[in-house]
């Protein structure tokens, strides 16, 4: 069971900001969006702009492997905008 | 002032209060240097000919800070020299020509503290997850910097 937050455009695609997803302990980052798509569809439009954060570290989707642990925070980051 | 324990210091905050330009320099000046050097990043009222109301900014805001604190040490590795480096962005609504971030550095000479508060921003626009959305009258619009390293730029 990972935390899954999202941000700015993928929060207004999904309707929510935060949640508790059950994923498999070895997936790969592209599964595991595929897994978050399942739940919430809408944000399929935004695949090509998005890349995840995994315990605040980022990661590419596709075929990297992750290892997750209970607990663990994965944040969607679409593309960024700060400063 | 403790002019003996002139420890270099990282100042990193992110709040939604109204920025400092005075407060932020404050932080950074030191007896030991000749420069500070300040970028201050300030809201624009329009864009594309669309008048922009305000921004709204939102962050992941643990690792934002911890992103920022990369790049502070990015920046003690390529300027040794370097003092004491804040970064202050402001999150929710920033309206027209107030700051949502100031960044200053110092340094004994002006060369690397100048240099450093660009790379600061450059690489905070590249990298830190923060996200601005800008309010027009009609509609609103989530920015994305072209230096983001994994989006396309071609939009």
């Amino acid at each position: 069971q990972v935390s899954v937050l999202y941000f700015a455009r993928s929060a207004e695609l999904a309707g929510l900001r935060c949640e508790t997803l059950s994923v498999p302990r070895e997936i790969t980052s592209l599964q595991l969006w595929e897994e978050i798509v399942k739940v919430h569809p809408r944000l399929a439009v935004i695949r090509d702009q998005v890349i995840f954060a995994v315990r605040q570290e980022y990661v590419l989707l596709g075929d990297q492997l992750l290892v997750l642990q209970p607990g663990d925070e994965v944040a969607i980051i679409p593309p960024i905008s700060g400063g | 002032m403790e002019e003996s324990e002139d420890v270099p210091k990282d100042f990193v905050k992110l709040k939604s209060e109204k920025l400092s330009v005075d407060e932020v320099s404050e932080l950074v000046v030191s007896p030991y240097c000749g420069a500070v050097s300040l970028f201050i990043g300030t809201t624009r009222n329009n864009f594309e000919g669309k008048k922009v109301i305000h921004l709204e900014y939102e962050a992941y805001t643990s690792m934002a800070e911890t992103e920022i604190k990369k790049i502070c040490r990015n920046v003690r590795q390529k300027w040794p020299s370097v003092k004491h480096i804040a970064v202050h962005h402001r999150l929710g609504v920033v309206p027209i020509t107030e700051a949502s971030v100031i960044i200053a550095v110092s340094s004994p000479h002006r060369a690397e503290s100048l240099e450093a508060v660009m790379y600061c921003i450059n690489t905070l626009k590249a990298s830190v997850p923060i996200w601005k959305k800008e309010i027009y009258e009609e509609e609103y619009s989530w920015k994305e910097n072209k230096e983001c390293f994994w989006a396309n730029s071609e939009k």
